[in-house]
């Protein structure tokens, strides 16, 4: 009897064993580097990556495609991944539930801040680009016009159909807010589409104007123009790489290999690269790997 | 509560008026008067239903009067713990319940390990009760239940009860599940152990032929009440008709010996 | 590169994804048990409580394990941490299996051991711990096989929410249309089932008592 007992002791203290030592089991000098699923995120995940790889002696593991923000927040948290890019908008409203700012100096401080305070997380510079929504015209109209801004588009605007995808409609910091910032009026209610669509519906002159995100292939591979935020409507979605201080703290050198990139990746850039994977269907390993070495890094 | 006799006056066990219902009404016992004198065995007779078990169940409290009370050594069992009364009181059931996933020996050194007895103390006085009971101790204590035959169990169950040497032993119909040879061996071997034990003992049975040869007196039960209370002799020359009829049983029995 | 070769290649990856796998059913099995067993024994006691309690599991049960993850994001401290919410789901999912078979279990003893225990003067305490749970040990742990491999089956879907795990791999595979990367989260996950199966099955039948 008294054998029985202890044998259930023994299972018992095994698993909580086996708990822990999950939560430990990694090599030394590895980095896990995560990102979302989608093909922008894989290839910043990449970069950073094999950025990481050339500069330091460590190894890299990526867990790519991981399905959200939030999922990627989790994965930091438990120590899961080290590092992955976000965004700094999404950090600020979907991550630490602030309200939304538009200066992206203050976007950016308030982020870094409180992710240090509440995580223990390390938010690098901005590695140069705003993956912010873009609102988008055919070039040739843009250059008929004379438009480069949205405030120069809105007396123009009655004359345009407008096409978005259904969360721009019902976001409060989506369409209607940007239809009373600049005093948008269209020719009719904007129609909603698949967001896959709205590029093809442009390009097909069945809408004349769309709601995309800066950093589209499409908008670098066709003839088409971003109408510059100049009131500064839309939040600032800059991407900086966020890296656990723990992470750091084991492996100094991190900082200084991923610092490298900062600033150094335009819009027009990351377009092209995602309409290489996107759009061409090119390796993303391979992308990232062109762009570090036409840059120098490699 | 030990063997010793006490030098307190008076019967070891008392029904005072007892009676027993149901929580949902039925009255299983009613008006109970009866004491047991020490040393004594009392044989409680009766059909299915007559109340016996209840009147002794209510011995060892596992079950509360709900009119009355009984009184062991002088004290009512609702004055006693529970626990150490039943510790005190031997009890042995017809299926004998005995723990499936202990040997022999762990089941009847049970009592000992509960009370906390020496390991070696406890290890003798098991062999001790097997020799009592007429087990061999190096062939049974380390079988388990599954492994005995039916008398081999009732007599396992005697001995586990009687680890702790109480000084009341109850049996409710204990050789009542055995086939009629072993029952008849079985009682024989009962008869020389009530002699040698000198305890107070109280039987459940439906058996006229055990409650003649094992009682000292005979409580007669019908219908939840006590009808009467004999000596073997002065029972099988009862007119009662209760009484008669279980005397029958047995004269019936020498006529068609005496017809064959 | 075929599968061999890619499993060989991300073996430290999907080992440590089983790791973290086996962590989520540990410590949900943990907790399930330590919940299950006594409501299981309370039950046994009193039959009365066998409508709620039971009843409480298996609606618990009934939800999709999915919208049970959702409902328990945006609970205050659980939600905070993917593995709190995972845990706490795959709990409530174990319980039905071990708190049913516990309550079997006991109620199953012979009555005849029962009654006997009580004659002899056995506190409920050790009834219950010296008979009705040695007896009915080998119907718990039939609870417990099923409710493992149970979790370890849900575990995978936990990853939809952050916890990690097995899942992750076959989620990531359905993001990037990647087989290889599916079947590195479903064949651990389906061989750690089985061998959970095989061993507590094992147990099971040498716990059984000898009639």
């Amino acid at each position: 009897m008294t054998k029985m007992r202890l044998g259930l002791l023994g299972a018992f203290a095994a698993m909580i064993a086996v708990t822990l030592a999950a939560c430990s089991a990694r090599r030394a000098d590895t980095i896990v580097i995560g990102s979302k699923n989608f093909p922008e995120q894989a290839l910043l995940g990449e970069i950073l990556a094999q950025q990481i790889e050339a500069r330091t002696h460590l190894r890299v593991e990526r867990r790519f495609y991981l399905a959200g923000s939030y999922i990627c927040q989790q994965a930091m948290l438990a120590g899961r991944i080290d590092a992955y890019v976000e965004y700094t908008g999404t950090a600020l409203t979907a991550i630490l539930k602030d309200p939304i700012e538009s200066d992206p100096a203050a976007v950016f401080a308030r982020v870094r801040s409180e992710y240090q305070q509440r995580f223990h997380f390390d938010v690098l510079p901005s590695l140069g680009f705003n993956n912010t929504f873009a609102i988008v015209i055919r070039g040739e109209d843009a250059r008929r016009l004379h438009i480069s801004t949205l405030s120069e588009a809105a007396p123009v605007a009655h004359e345009w159909r407008a096409g978005f995808g259904y969360e721009f409609m019902e976001r409060p910091d989506g369409f209607p807010g940007l239809a009373r910032t600049y005093g948008l009026q269209f020719s009719a209610q904007p129609r909603i589409l698949d967001l896959g669509l709205l590029y093809r519906a442009l390009l097909d002159k069945q809408v004349d104007l769309v709601a995309g995100n800066s950093t589209d292939g499409l908008i670098a591979a066709r003839d088409l123009v971003i109408l510059a935020d100049d009131k500064h409507y839309f939040p600032p979605y800059e991407a900086v790489p966020i890296v656990r201080d723990d992470a750091l703290s084991r492996h100094p050198e991190l900082r200084a290999a991923i610092n490298e990139l900062a600033g150094k990746i335009s819009d027009e850039q990351m377009q092209k690269m995602n309409y290489a994977v996107a759009g061409e269907g090119r390796d993303t390993a391979e992308v990232a790997r062109e762009f570090l070495h036409a840059n120098g890094f490699n | 509560m030990t063997s010793q006799p006490e030098a307190t006056a008076g019967p070891i066990i008392e029904f005072r008026a007892a009676g027993y219902r149901l929580p949902h009404g039925a009255e299983l016992l009613r008006g109970l008067n009866l004491t047991v004198s020490r040393g004594e065995t009392l044989v409680l007779l009766g059909r299915s239903g007559a109340g016996k078990t209840t009147a002794m169940k209510m011995i060892n409290r596992l079950l509360e009067p709900s009119a009355g009370q009984v009184l062991i050594e002088g004290r009512s069992t609702l004055d006693w713990d529970p626990i150490r009364l039943r510790r005190h009181i031997a009890y042995v059931i017809q299926e004998t319940g005995l723990f499936p996933h202990y040997t022999v020996e762990q089941n009847v050194s049970l009592i000992p390990r509960l009370e906390n007895w020496p390991p070696d103390r406890t290890r003798a006085r098991a062999r001790e009760l097997l020799a009592l009971v007429g087990l061999d101790a190096a062939q049974f204590l380390p079988r388990y239940p599954h492994e005995l035959s039916g008398g081999q169990r009732q007599r396992v169950g005697v001995a586990r009860a009687l680890a702790g040497d109480p000084a009341i032993l109850l049996m409710d119909e204990p050789f009542g599940a055995l086939d009629p040879l072993t029952r008849v061996e079985i009682r024989r071997e009962f008869i020389a152990l009530q002699k040698r034990l000198r305890k107070t003992i109280v039987i459940v049975t439906h058996d006229t032929a055990e409650a003649l040869l094992l009682g000292t007196r005979i409580g007669l039960m019908d219908s939840g009440a006590l009808q009467g209370v004999y000596t073997p002799r002065e029972f099988l020359h009862s007119t009662d008709p209760i009484a008669n009829a279980y005397a029958q049983q047995l004269r019936d029995l020498e006529q068609f010996e005496r017809g064959q | 590169m075929n599968t061999l070769q890619f499993f060989s290649q991300h073996g430290s990856e999907i080992l440590q994804g089983t790791l973290e796998h086996v962590g989520l059913v540990a410590a949900t099995m943990a907790l399930a048990i330590a919940i299950g067993v006594p409501l299981g024994i309370l039950v046994a006691r009193k039959p009365w409580l066998s409508k709620p309690i039971i009843g409480g599991a298996n609606i618990a049960e009934t939800i999709p394990s999915l919208a049970l993850l959702g409902f328990l994001l945006p609970a205050p401290w659980l939600g905070e941490r993917a593995d709190r919410v995972a845990i706490t789901a795959l709990t409530l999912y174990a319980l039905l299996p071990i708190i049913r078979n516990t309550a079997t279990g006991i109620a199953a003893v012979d009555p005849a051991v029962r009654e006997a225990a009580r004659g002899m003067g056995m506190t409920p305490r050790q009834i219950l711990f010296q008979v009705e749970l040695p007896l009915s040990l080998s119907t718990v742990i039939a609870g417990i096989r099923v409710a493992t491999v149970l979790t370890i089956g849900v575990a995978t879907i936990a990853a939809a929410v952050g916890a990690g795990g097995l899942g992750e791999f076959i989620f990531r595979g359905l993001a990037m249309v990647n087989n290889r990367l599916i079947l590195a989260g479903a064949i651990p996950a389906a061989a750690l089932a089985l061998l959970a199966d095989f061993i507590l099955s094992v147990l099971e039948r040498r716990l059984r008592p000898a009639r």
